[in-house]
């Protein structure tokens, strides 16, 4: 699949902008500040653009079920605590902030050669999404079928070879957690 | 063929010349000496070659269809079983039935037992076609059959189990060439060609036992490149090769004792008071061979089942069936071979060495399809691809009993001293 | 005269030392077994993460120029079809299939990427006898399809039943297999086509010594998730493309009786006979022709002799 930067980019600035104060670091973001809608135009070419309604989805699940911290917070993950217990605020909570959408190039490649680093295992941003995304959507019964989020653009179409049977939007059995 | 050879003195061609004197010239010799009609006639009598016609009617399309829509038109173009009949069959169970030539060439040139010679023809012509008609089997086979040559010069890899097989088959079978030749020689009456032949035989020997260790070996060794996919039972890394090279020793020595009974019975008219007279003889001599190969065979299978570990395996179906091969295959025959030797029963040992080319042909079979995959499931071979492998073999046959009405192979040649 | 030879004697002298010089420095530094390339690249696939959507079919099919699926990759009736009892496995149509694994006592299956784990040590190389196959230092197992004879020994070989054959042509078949997109991205440094697309980023992309890393930071920080193994890891001496799992292997169709060890380790004990033969065969057969020869040759002598 083809990855469009300008799109990221866009998706990034917007999610950037919706969320941060950055004149106001030690200001703490809560559901009240977050973005109302974000547009995910990732793969626009297979797909077509996911409309996002975040601020929706803050009303459903606190911010942690989704965001690893929020801006000003202290972070109560047991495991990143090991490390970041006198961590200072983060500036950001946009997930593009630190989830690349250029995942698995030689520029990442090298960076996880570090051996000092420890996250060497850090998803790039589609799977950032969908690894978040899913697993709450399999367990609250919304929609977790490709199509139920992502509707396929005609070269999406071609790509599945949907032209032979008009068989679209057929659901998965399950999941995998 | 026996009524013609009544009525008409000079037939069977066995000298150059005919019995007033003149010579006998190349297209007589081709045609046994009968006109064309005659020829026709002897061979639409022969209700072999009704049989013959008849799988051949049905054999060339499908081997005209394989060439012309692919491989997987005539076979069920599995996976999961890249090697069908042609090669389990064809490759795997022609070649140890084809050990004979270097057997008996062993036995008279270096082992000096020149009571062997009578025999020593059959089983080198025996060996040439075996490994002739292996080659074309591969044929079918292979994908691209037009690059054959492929692993002796365009690109080789020599540290492959299969580069060795290549090579060594070539090269064996131009020795195999060179050793039947002096038949052909006789045959044609170039005498110089025969001499030059005798005067390399041994080495020529001694090259095809090099290679026919090595590439019966390698046969085996083949299998050692799928160690999860072959029954364990029927694989051994450490014995494999040993195994098959073990049991070519007596499935070639049955194939010539198969072949002579089938000569002795079914076209005497060629051969001459020599061959007759010592062939009982020395099938007792070849069954001797093969009941101790046999054994040996025997005690290194069950060295290879003890050295694996895999006693467990024998109380499970697939284990019942490895005994019920051993038996069968090889304890049965071996029994009948000795007790043939000792009480001087001929028919009982020729009996014994067709069990042991059927048996031979079913443990090649066994490890290149049956007892392949065991652990996912069976391949029935499509009947185009049976069809297409007995039409090869009738093929085969053809060419083997083509030889032997003309060459001085089961007959000696008159006059070339 | 004399010295200006001399010289040159010396010139070239001094030269083959430096050769010798060389080649004696380089040659300890050759292990006398290989490891396989250090930077070479592997993929790590995580079943817990697949979600069995067959992108990563679909993008494999675009990527090879594959022909066209007789079902639509977003069909999933596919992942209840059987031949023979078998679940899908590569074939001439397609260098990767998903298939779908039902694990007891889990409340969702399990899916699986099939496509070749471009070992270290390829028994499809090892056993090609026309040099068809060829491990880049990158990590892929290329076939160049120049050569190939069709024998089909790699596809009797690969202890992962990877390679199949285009038995369908008669003029044009070759063993058809995944070759990490090499050419058209690996060499490019860009991940293959299957793992740019799978949206749960299942499959990480990466060098093999980080990806050991990763998967044991994986199973160590997730604990009770995973099985503790990496498939791949030894399996078949080590394969480019490894899987951790969060059911036992084999519940996911893995077959877990693949050698821990490279396949041609069962072939070296033939071709370790091989030069025995070569060498000693031709003087112990002529060392027997002389000794049954003896009698008669004496024999012959004694005749000539008498006859003088």
């Amino acid at each position: 699949m083809h990855t469009n930067p300008k799109a990221v980019i866009a998706a990034a600035v917007l999610m950037l902008t919706g969320m941060l104060y950055p004149s106001q670091p030690c200001h703490a973001s809560d559901e009240y500040d977050a973005i109302e809608i974000v547009t995910i135009d990732v793969l626009a070419d297979l797909y077509k653009p996911v409309v996002f309604n975040h601020q929706w989805h803050t009303k459903l699940a606190p911010c942690k079920d989704c965001h690893h911290h929020t801006t000003g917070r202290q972070d109560m993950d047991p495991n990143c605590i090991r490390c970041h217990a006198n961590s200072k605020e983060a500036t950001s909570v946009a997930c593009s902030s630190c989830h690349s959408s250029k995942q698995f190039y030689p520029e990442q490649l090298n960076e996880t050669r570090n051996p000092t680093l420890y996250h060497i295992d850090k998803p790039g941003l589609k799977g950032a999404y969908h690894l978040s995304c899913v697993p709450c959507h399999v367990k609250k019964n919304a929609p977790s079928h490709c199509e139920g989020c992502h509707a396929l653009t005609d070269a999406g179409k071609q790509y599945f070879h949907l032209n032979k049977q008009a068989a679209p939007g057929k659901t998965k059995g399950s999941h995998a957690q | 063929m026996r009524n013609f050879i009544n009525n008409t003195p000079e037939i069977p061609i066995a000298s150059h010349h005919k019995p007033d004197g003149t010579a006998w010239s190349l297209k007589e010799k081709l045609w046994l000496g009968l006109s064309r009609q005659d020829y026709k006639d002897q061979f639409l009598r022969n209700p072999v070659n009704w049989v013959l016609i008849a799988i051949f009617a049905i054999g060339v399309p499908l081997i005209l269809q394989r060439y012309f829509a692919g491989l997987g038109s005539i076979t069920h173009a599995s996976d999961d079983y890249p090697w069908g009949l042609f090669l389990g069959f064809g490759l795997f169970g022609m070649v140890p039935l084809s050990a004979s030539g270097f057997l008996l060439g062993t036995t008279v040139e270096i082992f000096g037992r020149k009571d062997f010679i009578p025999i020593e023809r059959l089983a080198l012509l025996n060996g040439l076609l075996g490994y002739f008609f292996a080659v074309v089997y591969l044929e079918v086979d292979l994908g691209m059959p037009w690059r054959l040559y492929y692993p002796m010069v365009v690109s080789l890899g020599p540290a492959a189990v299969l580069f060795l097989v290549a090579w060594h088959v070539a090269t064996y079978l131009s020795v195999q060439i060179a050793e039947v030749s002096s038949a052909y020689f006789e045959w044609i009456g170039w005498l110089k060609g025969k001499r030059f032949i005798k005067s390399i035989a041994v080495g020529l020997t001694i090259s095809g036992i090099i290679l026919s260790t090595l590439h019966q070996g390698a046969l085996g060794a083949l299998f050692t490149y799928a160690p999860g996919k072959v029954h364990p039972l029927w694989f051994s890394a450490n014995f494999q090769w040993v195994h098959f090279f073990c049991s070519a020793i007596f499935a070639g020595l049955s194939m010539v004792i198969v072949a002579s009974t089938l000569c002795k019975n079914h076209l005497t008219w060629r051969c001459d008071e020599r061959f007759l007279k010592n062939v009982d003889t020395l099938t007792l001599g070849l069954a001797k061979g093969c009941a101790l190969a046999m054994i040996t065979y025997l005690v290194i299978k069950l060295v290879g089942v003890a050295h694996d570990n895999d006693w467990a395996y024998l109380l499970t179906g697939w284990g019942q069936y490895f005994l019920l091969e051993l038996g069968v295959a090889v304890v049965l025959p071996m029994f009948m071979f000795a007790y043939g030797v000792k009480n001087h029963k001929v028919s009982l040992v020729r009996w014994a060495a067709l069990i042991s080319v059927l048996g031979i042909v079913w443990n090649r079979l066994n490890t290149s399809m049956i007892c392949f995959n065991w652990r996912i499931y069976q391949e029935i071979p499509h009947w185009k691809e049976v069809w297409v492998t007995i039409t090869v073999f009738a093929l085969y046959f053809i060419v083997y009993r083509f030889i032997l009405y003309r060459l001085p192979i089961l007959y000696q040649w008159q006059d070339n001293k | 005269m004399n010295k200006a030879f001399n010289r040159r004697g010396f010139l070239q002298g001094s030269l083959a030392g430096a050769a010798v010089a060389t080649v004696s420095l380089a040659k300890p530094t050759e292990a006398s077994t290989f490891e396989g390339y250090p930077d070479s690249i592997g993929v790590l696939v995580d079943l817990s993460r697949c979600i069995g959507c067959r992108s990563c079919e679909a993008a494999c099919n675009k990527e090879q120029n594959l022909p066209a699926p007789a079902l639509p990759f977003n069909d999933f009736s596919v992942f209840d079809e059987l031949l023979h009892g078998q679940k899908r496995r590569p074939d001439e149509t397609r260098y990767t299939v998903v298939n779908r694994y039902e694990i007891p006592g889990r409340e969702h299956p399990l899916f699986r990427k099939i496509q070749c784990n471009h070992c270290l040590e390829p028994a499809c190389l090892t056993s090609c006898f026309v040099n068809a196959y060829t491990k880049t230092p990158e990590g892929a197992v290329i076939y160049n399809a120049d050569v190939c004879v069709g024998c089909r020994t790699c596809m009797v070989a690969c202890p992962f039943y990877i390679p199949a054959f285009r038995y369908s042509s008669a003029f044009h078949p070759r063993i058809m297999k995944c070759i990490f997109c090499y050419d058209t991205r690996l060499t490019k440094g860009k991940p293959p086509a299957c793992v740019e697309s799978c949206p749960q980023e299942a499959m990480t992309f990466g060098r093999r010594t980080d990806l050991l890393e990763i998967g044991r930071q994986r199973i160590r920080e997730n604990a009770g998730t995973y099985v503790d193994h990496i498939y791949g890891e030894h399996e078949a001496g080590g394969t480019a493309w490894m899987y951790i799992s969060p059911a036992p292997f084999e519940q996911a169709g893995f077959d877990t009786t693949v050698p821990k060890e490279p396949i041609l380790n069962y072939v070296k004990d033939f071709l370790s006979i091989v030069p025995m033969v070569l060498t000693i065969w031709p003087a112990l057969f002529a060392g027997f022709h002389l000794l049954a020869t003896r009698k008669e040759k004496l024999e012959q002598q004694k005749k000539n002799e008498g006859e003088v």
